[in-house]
């Protein structure tokens, strides 16, 4: 799998809840508004549509802060504790 | 059966569901192998008729080192395309071509080889695309030629290569509703554990439809050497076969378009050996099987070496099969047969031996030519072109594989094991259907049943 950086994820997680950014706690919807909560900075022109198709975000260990995201043909994986934290409240 | 609906997952998905793989070397020095999905299709089950998944991809898989990982994929992958927006019909006049107005939902599909290359990336090479399948077969009025439609899907991609994907007549032969009612088999029943008059078999899938992925490649195009073995005895002479599809990780449900996959893909069917995981395989790993590979398979051997099966036949078959019930060692012969290949050394002049991973694959010596005359039950009838040499579309796997489990080929590991009386008769009793037929070229596999003319749902 790819190796990530929580800065390449955010961007690419920000564009994919535009579209469906599912969540494996709870089943529910990662908002636009909740990604643009973050410190990273707005998607450039274009970088959005760099990304293939839907992406899909899954909270694989919360306690781990271990996250996946499926994004066209292939799976990311990173550790994050501060996102999962904030997404689960989100979530909430 | 020999693998439709044989597990608790992809019996809820039964495009993906791959029910038999055929490999048998053809004239021409070449090798057909057919994959087949949607197991037992109603042939009436319109308007929406059977199909091919588009958010489905359908592998053919050679392995020609032993190792049990393919070495050679042939990958189809298919796009459905609605052309009259305004009808809910399939067809709104006869279909008489496969590009005719008349008809309102159709598939293409694109055939992709990969070569795996060890320590670098695969190589991967379009073969054809937008080629297109035919329609169901729906009757006299809506597909009035049918045998024209199906012979026009067939695709000459060059380089000796021929493809066709498409409805057609399931070859497989079996009498389902005896068998897992306990394993009744009719022309023995009187026999039972619960016993009722012996009768003829009644094969399940006598007027079945399913869908196709056949491909017939020359033969060197398969081998590790490039080459046409002649030498039987060669190990370059084998290859293992297995069918297998794949689905993206995650499905997200779309408002107007069905289904949309995201993620690697994953696989959801897998099928080598007819019947392995369905009458080998415990349900509870079913579906873990479904989704491993054969290089894999190591931790299956154990259900091989110890067959379910064989300690059923003495209990439910009473005094029937006394020197099965004797046998208490590990069945060497089937972990040979299902998983090795047949070593040289134990049926003169024959060997399909892929070294010792154990995996699941269809292993054809494509050094053997095929045989003039067929006999139905294959290497246990003396025909080397047979099963478990490949697999033919007319042979006997039912019949194969309960003699085999009882014993049959037990003592080709130790000639001192003599099979029981019943071994060399007992059958399910469907093989006799004057209703199977096939075609006498590529992709050889018998034409679809209207639905027209099979009305009632099976």
């Amino acid at each position: 799998m790819d190796p990530v950086t929580r800065r390449s994820f955010l961007i690419k997680g920000s564009a994919g809840a535009v579209g469906a950014a599912g969540l494996a706690a709870g089943g529910l919807a990662l908002s636009s508004a909740a990604a643009a909560d973050t410190e990273e900075p707005d998607l450039q022109p274009g970088e959005a549509a760099d990304v293939p198709g839907t992406v899909l975000v899954e909270i694989e260990d919360a306690a781990t802060g271990e996250v996946k995201i499926l994004v066209g043909e292939r799976e990311v994986s990173f550790t994050d504790t501060a996102l999962v934290a904030k997404v689960l409240r989100a979530a909430r | 059966m020999s693998s439709h609906r044989e597990a608790p997952a992809i019996s809820k998905d039964p495009v993906a569901d791959n029910t038999d793989t055929y490999a048998w070397r053809t004239p021409g020095n070449t090798v057909t192998i057919i994959t087949n999905y949607l197991p037992v299709e109603a042939p009436a089950g319109g308007p929406n008729f059977y199909e091919f998944d588009d958010t489905c991809a359908y592998n053919v898989n050679i392995d020609n080192d032993g190792d049990g990982k393919p070495d050679i994929t042939y990958q189809f992958r298919f796009k459905t395309v609605i052309t009259n927006p305004n009808t809910f019909l399939y067809n709104t006049g006869p279909i008489t071509s496969l590009d005719s107005a008349n008809w309102n939902r159709r598939q293409t599909y694109k055939v992709t080889k990969i070569e795996y290359r060890r320590g670098r990336k695969p190589r991967t090479t379009v073969l054809g695309r937008g080629l297109a399948s035919p329609p169901c077969n729906i009757g006299p009025r809506s597909t009035p030629n049918y045998a024209s439609l199906a012979s026009a899907a067939v695709a000459d991609l060059g380089s000796g290569v021929k493809v066709f994907t498409g409805q057609c007549a399931d070859a497989f032969f079996v009498d389902l509703g005896a068998v897992f009612d306990l394993a009744t088999l009719r022309p023995f029943q009187n026999l039972h554990l619960i016993p009722t008059a012996a009768a003829d078999g009644r094969d399940a899938l006598a007027q079945a439809n399913v869908h196709t992925i056949a491909i017939q490649v020359p033969i060197a195009d398969l081998t590790r050497d490039r080459k046409v073995p002649t030498d039987p005895m060669s190990p370059a002479a084998v290859i293992g076969v297995w069918g297998a599809s794949y689905r993206q990780k995650a499905r997200i449900r779309s408002r107007d378009r069905g289904w949309n996959g995201t993620g690697p893909w994953m696989q959801v069917s897998r099928l080598g050996n007819p019947l392995f995981n369905e009458v080998i395989v415990p349900m509870a790993r079913k579906d873990e099987w479904n989704a491993s590979s054969p290089a894999d398979d190591r931790s299956f051997a154990k259900y091989v070496a110890r067959p379910e099966l064989a300690a059923l036949l003495p209990v439910l078959y009473p005094g029937v099969f006394p020197n099965l019930a004797a046998l208490k060692k590990d069945r060497a012969d089937l972990l040979a047969v299902l998983l090795t290949g047949i070593p040289s050394g134990l049926i003169p002049g024959f060997q399909n031996f892929t070294g010792t991973t154990q995996a699941d694959e269809l292993r054809l010596n494509v050094a053997i030519p095929p045989a003039p005359t067929p006999n139905r039950l294959g290497l246990l009838g003396g025909d080397l072109a047979g099963f478990p040499n490949g697999r033919r579309l007319t042979d006997d796997i039912v019949t194969i594989e309960l003699r085999a489990v009882a014993g049959a080929t037990y003592p080709l590991v130790d000639p001192t094991f003599t099979p029981d009386g019943a071994v060399s008769v007992i059958e399910d009793g469907t093989f006799n259907n004057p209703g199977r037929t096939f075609r006498n070229a590529f992709p050889y596999i018998g034409l679809p049943y209207a639905g027209y003319d099979v009305p009632a749902a099976m």
